[in-house]
């Protein structure tokens, strides 16, 4: 009896146990991806790693923001009027909204320019949108482009390519990246011919980004 | 039928107050001045209450278009508030905690070389407002701001708040006021006080982002 007794008690627990690790689990892990942040430039190569202006919402707090009248990374990428807003709440289920706002652009001394930059990502429980986001007076290696629709992607040869309006799912949110320019330089082989490209940086201008 | 004429008579009395109540500004805080005659934001009460989120408008017009991106004429922006439902010695309906960071980016707005760009420096008063078609609330509320262009400080302002289910772009709304000239601009304003304007006059029809309101503190 008392080995049936503790057999009984084995086969509960291992019952229960899964379940109660399962939705603690789960309830840390909805904490942990509940976030909240925008930047106006973001430059990352081997030799640059900076991230201006930027607002991150802190747990426990409404509302961060940041700005910056001008952001320059030589020879990469310059930038007027940068905001950074970022306001909700990520403890409660309200929900958030990013947002990332520029005046004038020029991106690899004019191979991307624009002059007005609105990237916006809003995320409630259940659903998250880019809505509000918009790129004003864009032309890319000389050629105009309106109103791109999202992950427009343009080859930029020689440097790489940008994907215009990026828009990517997150666990229960959002990323926006309204110009991301990936760099690119061509793999070689013994003989010098080109095998394929590897990413050596990135320059994304105006990225919100909201989860809940 | 002397009851039926007691009833009628006690009926009507009624009725008549009910009229007079109801005329009557329901009203414990302060009160919006706006001159021409609004059907929403008219009747609050003090209660808990909660606003978050931000968002983007297209004023002039305001409404759920968004504007030529090459015309700048937009505007952006983060807020929230909070209140508890108390009420002052004057029946203000008091706010615990808010803030506001607002960014007009219409050429036109500029000053002193960026867009203009106001940070309220304290929430004074939050009240619900129960006479919209907000579906999910409306706040009335406001404080004092400071003009970041220009460093003038201690301006009044009030916004309009309008949660109307989700999403926000296209059916939440937004509107703000200073109710001093702001150095280099004069007065401001984004309002849209057209009526057959959703989802509530005054407040402009988001184009972007999301109102949040919760019922409770």
């Amino acid at each position: 009896m008392k080995i049936e007794s503790i057999r009984a008690a084995v086969r509960f627990a291992g019952l229960v146990l899964p379940f109660t690790w399962t939705s603690g689990s789960l309830a840390a892990q909805m904490r942990a991806t509940a976030q909240a942040s925008s930047y106006g430039v973001s430059v990352s190569t081997a030799t640059v790693n900076q991230k201006s202006p930027s607002a991150v919402l802190p747990a426990g707090e409404m509302m961060a923001t940041d700005q910056a009248n001008a952001v320059t990374v030589d020879g990469l990428v310059s930038a007027q009027d940068a905001f950074a807003i970022v306001n909700g709440d990520l403890t409660d289920g309200s929900g958030a909204v990013s947002s990332a706002t520029l005046g004038a652009v020029n991106i690899l001394n004019g191979l991307i320019t624009a002059d007005g930059v609105v990237a916006m990502a809003s995320s409630t429980v259940g659903s998250a949108d880019a809505e509000g986001s918009s790129l004003s007076n864009l032309v890319v290696n000389g050629v105009s482009l309106s109103d791109p629709a999202p992950n427009t992607r343009v080859d930029l040869p020689g440097t790489g390519y940008v994907v215009l309006n990026e828009q990517i799912p997150t666990s229960g949110g959002i990323t926006v990246n309204m110009i991301h320019v990936v760099l690119q330089q061509p793999v070689l082989d013994l003989l010098g011919g080109v095998t394929g490209y590897q990413t050596v940086g990135n320059i994304i201008v105006g990225s919100a980004s909201s989860s809940m | 039928m002397s009851h039926l004429r007691s009833l009628a008579s006690v009926t009507a009395i009624g009725a008549i107050a009910l009229i007079a109540a109801s005329c009557e500004a329901n009203r414990q805080a302060l009160a919006p001045t706006i001159g021409a005659p609004r059907f929403h934001f008219f009747v609050f009460q003090c209660q808990p209450l909660k606003m978050t989120g931000g968002g983007r408008i297209d004023f002039p017009p305001g409404t759920a278009d968004k504007n030529p991106p090459a015309s700048h004429e937009y505007e952006t922006f983060g807020a929230h508030v909070m209140s508890s439902g108390q009420t002052d010695a004057n029946g203000v309906c008091l706010a615990d905690k808010g803030a506001l960071e607002w960014i007009d980016h219409r050429p036109e707005m500029r000053l002193n070389g960026s867009p203009l760009n106001l940070h309220a420096t304290e929430i004074d008063f939050a009240e619900l407002a129960v006479d919209t078609d907000c579906s999910d609330g409306a706040v009335h509320w406001g404080g004092k701001l400071r003009v970041q262009n220009n460093g003038q400080e201690n301006l009044d302002f009030e916004v309009w708040d309008c949660d109307n289910g989700e999403p926000g772009a296209g059916h939440d709304g937004f509107a703000i006021r200073v109710n001093e000239p702001i150095d280099g601009i004069g007065d401001y304003a984004v309002m849209c006080p057209d009526p057959d304007l959703p989802p509530a006059e005054p407040s402009c029809t988001l184009t972007g982002g999301n109102r949040q309101f919760h019922p409770t503190h």
